[in-house]
This record gives structure tokens, C-alpha cells and sequence, in this order.
């Protein structure tokens, strides 16, 4: 995939240099068949003087024809090429000769007749070398060969200044303007170049200064020959030295950069390694950090530090990943501070992947952030499906964010989702993108119960209406009758105007047979998995239907996954939902769907009988990290095909 | 590959060493580091092409250089009698390797017999787009003071 990449980008490059070198040949009336010569020159070059030796700019001199016919091959050939190399997705090695050879005849007949200067085509040549070869070894061979011969050009220019004593002559480049300008300062020089150059020449001292920064300039690509990490800012200077070349010297040097391509591919090699962000769906992230400390080498984790306190209920994240570096944004710390070093992060370690396990928030910053990050392996888990493809513009926020999204969408080809039935959606919404099911966690087996009484049913996650509906269960709670005590703990924050009425409604119910437990505030994952552990029932009164943290319509089990699916795969535990909510089977096992209070009493009864657990234990054996390396493998390798690929 | 790279940085910096002599690919990237004294005089050739004198602000920079280049050139040329050192080193060269015939069989081909200033001028006519009636070209010298390039002598060089 890296490979076929930087292939067509050389390609792309080369070819959009080339190209136009030949258009402003012919707009600059440079092309051979609009020079039409009648002499030629010696410029002291031992290969245009074997051309010469043999009577080719005679003869060529005698057929004007022959001039037209290498104007065209010289727009033909590129065209043919790259035509073949589009189509058959390889180099056609006998093109490629054929291309190289007129390459370099072209380029010395140019400088025969018309004087083309030839330094800067050296690194046209050498890159075409890159055409001949299929080979991924002997491509990356070449252009390592042409990155070291463009950073040799500038040294050269370099070491030449120094050794010849240019640098330490005061007067040397008002010397040079006076030389090479003259044709400019004969005349009326009323333009601010004439001005500005015959500024200089008076001015030795400020002359000579831009004569040494441009010594210091080219001198600074020596450090390419030992490290690639100045790469891109190698380019910069290549820029700014064209640029300064044409507004002080007057010459439009800009073929050269093609080289640059040289100091962008490769300059990005990646090591072995993911990087995830996380924000404060912390639960969601166990099976992912399993998958990651199996298949790579080096794994860090930038989160929040109270998502790191509650990671892992049992233990310390440290303990339990001990292979997974985390770095903890302290509470309080603004986001984008900690979002740039994410992406410095990335970029000093030259990390391969980064997995987004939560976008909610700062879109456009990390879409800026992503667009500059190379070709780090960009994966995203999608935990509303409308909201990822849904744009707004309905304030300068949404319209920020749907922006963002657009770009994000077309860079992020792989995505995880909790649930199969979100996949199937989400690949209905987006053929060529590689999505996988992943769960939150993986299944470790049933925990030990401890005493069996009272009957306990927990309602997990915060007491919200827009999320669950708790009228439901504070109905059936105020008319049913058990045969034994029973005890509800609502398991999430309930800090809030509805969830303090939701609490005073079961308060008013608690008896000897009733015994009522609600929290405020977040709950630590410890006491949350305590109490999971505890219940004989969970019960999640889902709005299947609800309206997701970005105002869209969500569906839970078709666009977004509830906390349910983490907490189920904490024990074997069985649930009663709404019979709308759908799940697949191997999650089916555990649920008891219901669609009227009976129906709630009387699956409560069939949710404590001892062979449900059982089966339900049987059944999560598909949770097994083993059973999602493919998925993983898929979401982040970058060479596996889309769903149409 | 790297024992070719090694080659190919060795025949360089041979190249660099041998000064005014290139073979491509293995060219000189010196830009502007020949230490020269400040020149007495600055030589500038005047065009006029029916009348009217070609400033370089009428041009952009290729097409002025296109302008320019062949002029040198052509000067180069005839000031050293259409190449007659670089041919008689090359003659001595190619006698020292043994290849003396080869080089008289191959003599003809290294000479120009074309007319410079009427191809100049049918050049220049398609660079400005139209015929050329009458060309004159001198050859101009300044000497630069008080900031400027004053005038001090000028030949007439090409006069159709």
C-alpha cells in the first residue's frame, strides 16, 4: 500500500513538474521546433560533446523536422508512461528506458542549441530511474539515491562558497548582482528589482549578508545526510531559497524542486506502534487495549485522568496492561493543549497508527491536526452512526464540525463499532470503508456470587429520561408484589433535576421488603463493577429511540450501543430490556425482553433460575479476544480493502 | 546500489575538481561561488528590432533570457574561433587514447556553419510575435558609479 502510494505520488509529482517545464518551454518560445536553430554551442560538457562528435545537432540542423518530433515525444512519452502505469498499476520497464534515454537526450540537446542549464535536470534523470524498476526495494534504493544527490546540490553549493572564499569576500555579492544584472541596470531601472539590486550593490555589507544566510541555507541540508527528522523543513528551505533566488537574483529556479519529493516520501517511515485517544468513554476501551498489547510492539493511551482511575475496576491499568504506556491529561487541563501533544507525540515517535476511541468534541482541530500528520494509520470508533454522517450549519459550532467531519470522512477509512447490526448500518452508509464489530471488552468469565439475598436488579447508567425510561420501572416497582425482599440500586449519577425526582419516587417505596440504593455523581468503575457483580438482574429500561449527544436521532442496536453491551460482558449476569431493543445472539442469550409489566414479573422469576447463567456463560465464550484478531488486524492494517475493494 | 551511489559521489567530486569540465549527469552546483574582481566595465548588448530598443521589463524572465542567451553565446563563439581551444583539446585527448581517427572522421561534425544573425532575427520576430524588418545589435559598456551604470563606449555588433 506504502509502496503503490509513494509510487504514484513520484508519478504525480514528477509528472507535474515535467509537464509544465515542457508548457513554459512553449510559452517561453524555448521548445526546440520554436527555436529552430542554425548553430549550436560547446558548454564543455563531455556527453553533449559526444552528441556533437557524432552529428546529431548537425543533422538535426539540416531536418527541422527532427525538432517537432522531440518536442512531441517529450509530451508524448510522459503522457504514454504514465497512461501504462495508471492502467497496469506497474512500470513498464521498456517505457521507462525509452523515457530515461530521451530524458537525458532532450535535456542535452536543450542545452546544445539554447543554453537550458542543465544542474537542475540531473534530479529529473535520476528520479525517472525510479520508472524502470517494479521492485519495492530497488525504487525506495533510488530515490534514497536522489534524496542524497538533492541534498547534495545545495551542500555542494555550500562547500563551493567556502572553499573558494566567497563567504569571507565583503563585496562578493554586490560583485555578482553587478555582473549578472547588468542588463537590467542599463536601463531606465524604475522597477523596485532595479532599484533593490542597485540598493545592493552600493550596499556591500547587507549584500553579503544575504550571500552568507544563503550559504547557512544550503549548508543546512548537510544534516539530511544524517537523519531524516529535518525533512520537511528541508523542503521549506528549498522553497525559500527559489523564492529568494528569483526576487534577488532574478532566477526562476523552480524546476529544481522537484527534488523536494525525495524529502517527503520516506520522510514519514513509521515505527510499529498505536497511539489511542480516549476522553471519557473510558469502558469502551479494555478489548481494544487486549487487541492492542497482542499485536503491536508499542502501545499509548493519551486519556483523562479520571478515565484512567476507572479503566479498570479490578485493578490498576498499569497492572493490567503493563505493556501500554498512559499519558493522563490532568483533571482540569484544557483539551487542546493535550490534543497537540497527542499529535507532537505522534509525530517525534513517529508512531504508525492512531485509533480516535472517542470524537466528540474539538472536531476541526483534529481534522487541521490529521491533515498534517502524514500518513500516520488513522482509525475511529463511531459511537453514533447518525450523528458521523449527519452535517449541519445550523450555528458557526455545527458548521465547524460538519466541515470537519467532510474532511474526516474522507480521510478515515476504518472504523470499529460495538455492535454488528451498527457494522451492517454503517457500511450501508459507507461501502469502501473498512468497519469491524469490536466489543467494548472481552468475556473473563462469571465472577463468584456472594450471598443470594435479597433478590438484586440494577439499573445501570445515569438517570436521564432521554436515555431510559425510569417511569416504567418506578411504575412496576410501585405495584408489584414480590415473594421476597428485593433490592434496586440505580447504578449511575442521578445529580439532577429528573433523577432526584426519580429517587424520591422509589425512596417513597423503601420497606423492609423494598431497599432502594441511588448514587450522585460519577461512580468509580470499582464500586460500579462491585455492584454489577451483585445483581441477580439488570435491567436497562432503553428509549430505543433517542436523540444522540449531537441533537441527531439515534436508534440504540442499529446507529449507537448503549453501556449495556460493556456491562453485560462483565459477568454473566441476564438483563431486561424493552423488546424493541435488538441485539445479536451471542449478547440474545442474556436478555430478557419485555413488553408489559407482567411480562417484567414474570422474567424476573425466569432470570433467576440457575441454568440461565449457565448458558449465557456458554454463549459469551464468543467474546474472546482470540475471536476478534481478524477484525482488529482488518481495522488497522492499511493494505486490507474496503467492503468493495 | 550503494556501491553505484559511492561511484556516482567519487566521478562527482572528480567532476568538481576538474573545474570547467562536466559530463552529465555528474554537473558543477557551485551558484555564484567564483571569487572574481569587481569588473571595470560591464558589457550589455543593446537591442533594437524595428526601431524600438528591447527592455528586459517588456519580458518575463525566460523570454528575456532567450533574448539574451544566444547573444552570449554567439559572442563566445566567435570570440574563440568557434570553439578552437576546446576542439584542439579534444583533439589532443582523443589522440592520447588512441582514437585519432576517429577524431578526424568526426572533425566536420563539430563545426558550425550557420548564419547567427539571420537566424537571430527570424528568432526574435517569432519571440515578439511578429516579423522583424530591420535588427541592429551593439554591443554596450558601463562602468558602474554613483550608483549607477554610466555609458562608456559601444560597438555596432549585428545590423540587418
Amino acid at each position: 500500500m506504502q509502496y503503490s502510494r509513494d509510487k504514484n505520488l513520484l508519478l504525480t509529482v514528477f509528472f507535474l513538474f515535467w509537464l509544465p517545464v515542457v508548457l513554459f518551454f512553449a510559452l517561453d518560445h524555448r521548445l526546440l521546433s520554436q527555436v529552430r536553430p542554425a548553430l549550436f554551442w560547446f558548454n564543455r560538457d563531455l556527453a553533449e560533446l559526444t552528441l556533437i562528435g557524432i552529428g546529431l545537432p548537425r543533422w538535426m540542423i539540416d531536418h527541422p523536422a527532427s525538432f517537432a518530433a522531440m518536442d512531441g515525444l517529450a509530451v508524448l512519452l510522459p503522457i504514454i508512461l504514465l497512461r501504462s502505469a495508471i492502467r497496469n498499476k506497474r512500470f513498464s520497464s521498456a517505457l521507462g528506458w525509452i523515457f530515461t534515454v530521451f530524458l537525458v537526450l532532450y535535456i542535452l540537446l536543450a542545452d546544445i542549441f539554447w543554453q537550458v542549464h542543465l544542474e537542475p535536470f540531473v534530479i529529473y534523470w535520476l528520479l525517472s530511474l525510479a520508472f524502470l524498476t517494479n521492485s519495492e526495494r530497488r525504487f525506495y534504493g533510488i530515490l534514497r539515491i536522489c534524496r542524497y544527490y538533492f541534498l547534495y546540490i545545495f551542500v555542494s553549493a555550500a562547500i563551493w562558497k567556502i572553499a573558494r572564499g566567497a563567504v569571507f569576500n565583503g563585496q562578493e555579492m554586490s560583485d555578482i548582482l553587478l555582473r549578472h544584472q547588468g542588463y537590467l541596470l542599463a536601463g531606465d531601472c524604475d522597477t523596485w528589482t532595479c532599484r533593490f539590486c542597485s540598493w545592493l550593490i552600493d550596499h556591500p555589507g547587507p549584500a553579503q549578508t544575504l550571500y552568507i544566510a544563503a550559504a547557512v541555507l544550503e549548508a543546512f541540508f548537510l544534516i539530511g545526510f544524517f537523519t531524516r527528522r529535518y525533512d520537511r523543513l528541508l523542503i521549506a528551505l528549498a522553497v525559500l531559497f527559489v523564492v529568494a533566488d528569483l526576487v534577488v537574483m532574478r532566477i526562476p529556479y523552480w524546476t529544481l524542486l522537484v527534488g523536494t519529493v525525495t524529502l517527503w516520501i520516506g520522510s514519514d517511515v513509521r515505527r510499529p506502534a498505536i497511539v489511542i485517544y480516549e476522553t471519557t468513554h473510558h469502558e469502551n476501551l479494555p478489548a481494544l487495549l487486549d487487541l492492542c498489547e497482542t499485536r503491536f510492539p508499542r502501545v499509548i493511551v493519551f486519556l483523562k485522568e479520571s478515565s484512567w482511575q476507572n479503566l479498570s475496576g479490578g485493578q490498576s491499568p498499569s497492572d493490567r496492561w503493563p505493556r501500554t504506556e498512559f499519558i493522563r491529561q490532568p483533571a482540569g487541563s484544557r483539551n487542546r493543549p493535550f490534543i497537540r501533544s497527542l499529535f507532537s507525540f505522534i509525530r517525534r515517535h513517529h508512531c504508525s497508527h492512531l485509533h480516535l476511541s472517542t470524537l466528540d468534541n474539538n472536531l476541526l482541530v483534529f481534522a487541521l491536526r490529521i491533515a498534517m500528520a502524514g500518513n500516520v494509520h488513522i482509525s475511529l470508533t463511531v459511537h453514533e452512526v447518525n450523528a458521523w454522517f449527519r452535517d449541519s450549519f445550523r450555528s458557526v459550532r455545527k458548521l465547524s464540525e460538519s466541515l470537519a467531519k467532510r474532511f474526516l470522512r474522507r480521510r478515515v477509512r476504518h472504523y470499529t463499532v460495538f455492535l454488528p447490526a451498527i457494522a451492517d448500518h454503517f457500511r450501508q452508509r459507507m461501502p469502501d470503508a473498512v468497519t469491524v464489530f469490536i466489543p467494548s471488552r472481552f468475556y473473563m468469565g462469571p465472577s463468584p456470587r456472594g450471598a443470594a439475598l435479597p433478590l438484586t436488579i440494577v439499573v445501570p447508567g445515569s438517570v436521564e429520561a432521554n436515555r431510559r425510561d425510569y417511569e416504567s420501572v418506578a411504575a412496576f416497582f410501585e405495584t408489584w408484589r414480590p415473594a421476597r425482599p428485593v433490592r434496586l440500586i440505580l447504578l449511575g449519577d442521578s445529580d439532577s433535576p429528573y433523577g432526584s425526582a426519580i429517587v424520591a419516587r422509589f425512596a417513597r417505596l423503601e420497606s423492609s421488603e423494598f431497599l432502594f440504593t441511588s448514587y450522585k455523581g460519577y461512580i468509580p468503575e470499582r464500586l460500579y463493577e462491585q455492584k454489577l457483580r451483585e445483581a441477580d438482574l439488570i435491567w436497562s429500561p432503553l428509549r430505543v429511540h433517542k436523540t444522540g449527544g449531537h441533537d441527531e436521532p439515534e436508534t440504540y442496536g442499529l446507529t449507537t450501543a448503549s453501556g449495556l453491551t460493556a456491562d453485560l460482558l462483565l459477568n454473566n449476569i441476564p438483563a431486561l430490556v424493552p423488546a424493541e431493543f435488538g441485539l445479536p445472539e451471542p449478547f440474545r442469550k442474556a436478555l430478557l425482553p419485555y413488553s408489559s409489566m407482567e411480562d417484567i414479573a414474570r422474567l424476573i422469576d425466569i432470570g433467576r433460575q440457575a441454568g440461565l447463567r449457565g448458558d449465557i456463560d456458554k454463549a459469551f465464550v464468543f467474546f474472546r479476544k482470540e475471536n476478534f484478531f481478524d477484525a482488529f488486524d482488518r481495522l488497522t492494517s492499511p493494505d486490507y480493502p474496503g467492503q468493495k475493494g | 546500489m550503494k556501491g553505484l551511489f559511492i561511484c556516482f559521489i567519487v566521478l562527482q567530486i572528480g567532476l568538481d575538481l576538474a573545474h570547467s569540465v562536466t559530463f552529465f549527469p555528474f554537473t558543477h552546483y557551485g551558484m555564484f561561488s567564483a571569487v572574481e574582481p569587481r569588473p571595470d566595465s560591464v558589457l550589455v548588448y543593446k537591442i533594437v528590432a524595428d526601431g524600438r530598443r528591447l527592455q528586459p521589463a517588456d519580458f518575463t524572465i525566460y523570454r528575456w533570457d532567450m533574448v539574451q542567451t544566444p547573444l552570449e553565446a554567439y559572442d563566445k563563439q566567435t570570440a574563440t574561433h568557434d570553439y578552437a581551444f576546446d576542439k584542439d583539446r579534444l583533439q589532443q585527448g582523443m589522440r592520447w587514447a588512441g582514437a585519432g581517427s576517429l577524431y578526424s572522421a568526426l572533425k566536420t561534425n563539430l563545426d558550425n556553419t550557420g548564419d547567427f544573425p539571420s537566424w537571430y532575427k527570424s528568432y526574435l520576430g517569432g519571440l515578439l510575435g511578429h516579423r522583424i524588418g530591420s535588427l541592429r545589435v551593439e554591443k554596450a559598456w558601463y562602468r558602474w558609479q554613483d550608483g549607477r551604470l554610466l555609458p562608456i563606449g559601444k560597438e555596432s555588433w549585428i545590423n540587418l
